[in-house]
């Protein structure tokens, strides 16, 4: 039977190949190869919006973080150091520090202190090297503080832009939300490129040059945790803070996502983050989960503890508790 | 005529950008020297060392300044005694004396100037047993009835803290509970948020055609 059909499908196939080219074929060929120029062209239009010395020759060959030979990361940060210097006028000490052995940080964030007064999220701005419109601007900010009605967890009737004269407000109280640095992290799983990654003391963090843009990672977050960056940063000379690293507060380009490292800059020195330094109430407790004496340990053992959206199955290493 | 010949020119990048990248794309094994000339100057002037400051930036401010025990008059500093060693220790606030006058003590159920001054020297904290506590001890004075916040502070979870979470690399400094609470008037108080983020521009223009659709649809309802 096999035997029997074989030769006439392949008769009947090289009839169809074997056909001369046609007005109508070279045609249809053409205008498909045209279709396909127009598409590359399209493709590579962006690069007609650059600017001069937006993207360097070595920005578009430079390899995944990951996979670069020490050496090869010195030079990049030496460059992107004189890219800050070039861009904004500011001196920066760009750095590259590896998580520490045994360490795993976590956050534990007090609800019954927290009165809502947004410090954190300004001392965010100020650490972190943001982009911001004017000295107020902290919409990228990676903390955003939800007031909230007492008597539920309700997320989604939270505000974040309440303005009042004086806080906390009678029958609100406030929850600052940022980045949960998730075990089961779903932002990690969403990149298409492998630009964000979880690090072994469990910060998840961005090489900013490998990613490309598509805020699919956004999508996936359930905290609202990350930031996009439509428009070159715009940040002021003296704003800026030198204390950076690769992966965490260094200027990030346009047109890339950042989002909350635990100021690994600040975490990875032995230093606790900004947002809890400058926190009047002392709502927020960061420490070595690894630690058995750690503060952190204490909060997880002795108070009540609850991690945000645990029915979405992120294992956040940010806890919310009461006391 | 200048727009036209700015994106000739701006074509004319793209296209060496992409030629670019096709040659030295076909060259990476051999990189390594396709570093710009410019940055290589702009790196050779590097300065050895960046200032780095890790507080400047930041609002490390106390919530509540810590003024001891000392009574401030125009530009004069008094000890306590310099008035107490004469005046008898009062357990209520005396109402006809001039230097007290003003302040309030709202410390819940803790009503009397002598449950935490000490009657004999009044430059120091007086314990249950009558001992002396020092103004630096604090912490012990306010311990002797809020036991569950002074355990937590000593664990490190109640009240801020500043510096190092890791003691090998840094020293922690733990606010007192006087840095924080007014101990005549403890609970903490309301203060001025910082400003809001702003309520995305197209999202606040969304919503006007939406309700004048709902608004319709109810008329047509009708």
């Amino acid at each position: 039977m096999a035997t029997e059909d074989r030769p006439e499908m392949e008769s009947k196939a090289v009839e169809d190949v074997l056909q001369p080219m046609t007005r109508r074929t070279f045609l249809k060929g053409g205008a498909a190869s045209m279709v396909g120029m127009a598409g590359v062209v399209a493709a590579l239009k962006p690069l007609l919006e650059l600017e001069a010395g937006e993207l360097s020759i070595d920005d578009l060959l430079q390899k995944h973080y990951k996979k670069l030979e020490p050496a090869d990361l010195e030079r990049i940060m030496r460059r992107l150091e004189a890219d800050c210097r070039q861009r904004y006028g500011a001196d920066a000490q760009i750095q590259d520090l590896k998580p520490g052995e045994g360490i795993e940080f976590a956050y534990a964030l007090n609800l019954s202190a927290c009165v809502g007064c947004r410090k954190c999220a300004h001392a965010c701005m100020a650490e972190n090297n943001q982009s911001r419109d004017n000295p107020d601007d902290i919409n990228m900010s990676y903390i955003r503080v939800l007031e909230m009605d007492m008597g539920a967890i309700n997320v989604e009737g939270s505000t974040q832009y309440y303005d009042p004269e004086k806080v906390p407000t009678n029958g609100k109280y406030y929850m600052p939300v940022q980045c949960h640095q998730c075990r089961n992290a779903p932002c990690v799983k969403a990149c298409p490129v492998k630009a964000t990654w979880q690090e072994d003391d469990g910060v998840v963090v961005v090489d900013y040059n490998w990613c490309i843009g598509c805020r699919y990672c956004m999508a996936a977050c359930p905290y609202d945790a990350r930031r996009f960056n439509y428009k070159k940063p715009s940040i002021d000379a003296s704003k800026v803070n030198p204390n950076q690293t690769y992966l965490s507060n260094r200027v990030r380009p346009k047109g890339v996502v950042e989002k909350c490292t635990f100021c690994l800059q600040r975490t990875r020195a032995g230093r606790l983050p900004a947002c809890l330094e400058v926190c009047p109430t002392g709502a927020r407790i960061f420490g070595n989960i690894l630690d058995p004496d750690s503060e952190i340990n204490y909060v997880l053992k002795n108070k009540r503890v609850y991690v945000l959206k645990e029915d979405v199955g992120t294992h956040p290493r940010f806890y919310y508790f009461f006391d | 005529m200048s727009t036209g010949a700015q994106t000739g020119q701006k074509r004319r990048r793209a296209m060496v950008y992409c030629g670019i990248v096709a040659i030295v794309g076909s060259l990476l094994t051999v990189s390594g020297c396709s570093r710009g000339e410019a940055l290589d100057a702009d790196s050779a002037t590097v300065p050895a060392a960046v200032e780095i400051n890790f507080e400047s930036h930041l609002d490390l401010s106390t919530p509540r300044e810590r003024t001891g025990l000392v009574h401030t008059k125009g530009s004069f500093e008094y000890d306590c005694m310099s008035c107490h060693r004469s005046l008898k220790a009062n357990w209520h606030l005396p109402e006809q004396l001039m230097e007290h006058r003003g302040r309030v003590l709202e410390h819940g159920n803790n009503r009397f100037c002598l449950n935490c001054h000490h009657p004999e020297n009044r430059n120091v904290f007086v314990d249950y047993d009558g001992s002396e506590i020092l103004e630096r001890d604090v912490v012990l004075l306010c311990a002797k009835c809020h036991g569950p916040q002074h355990r937590d502070w000593v664990a490190g979870v109640h009240g801020r803290q500043n510096g190092f979470w890791d003691p090998a690399m840094g020293e922690k400094i733990k606010l007192d509970c006087i840095e924080c609470h007014d101990p005549h008037s403890p609970s903490f108080k309301a203060m001025e948020p910082l400003t809001a983020p702003t309520y995305p521009a197209r999202a606040a223009g969304k919503l006007h055609p939406v309700t004048d659709r709902e608004e319709e649809g109810t008329e047509h309802g009708h």
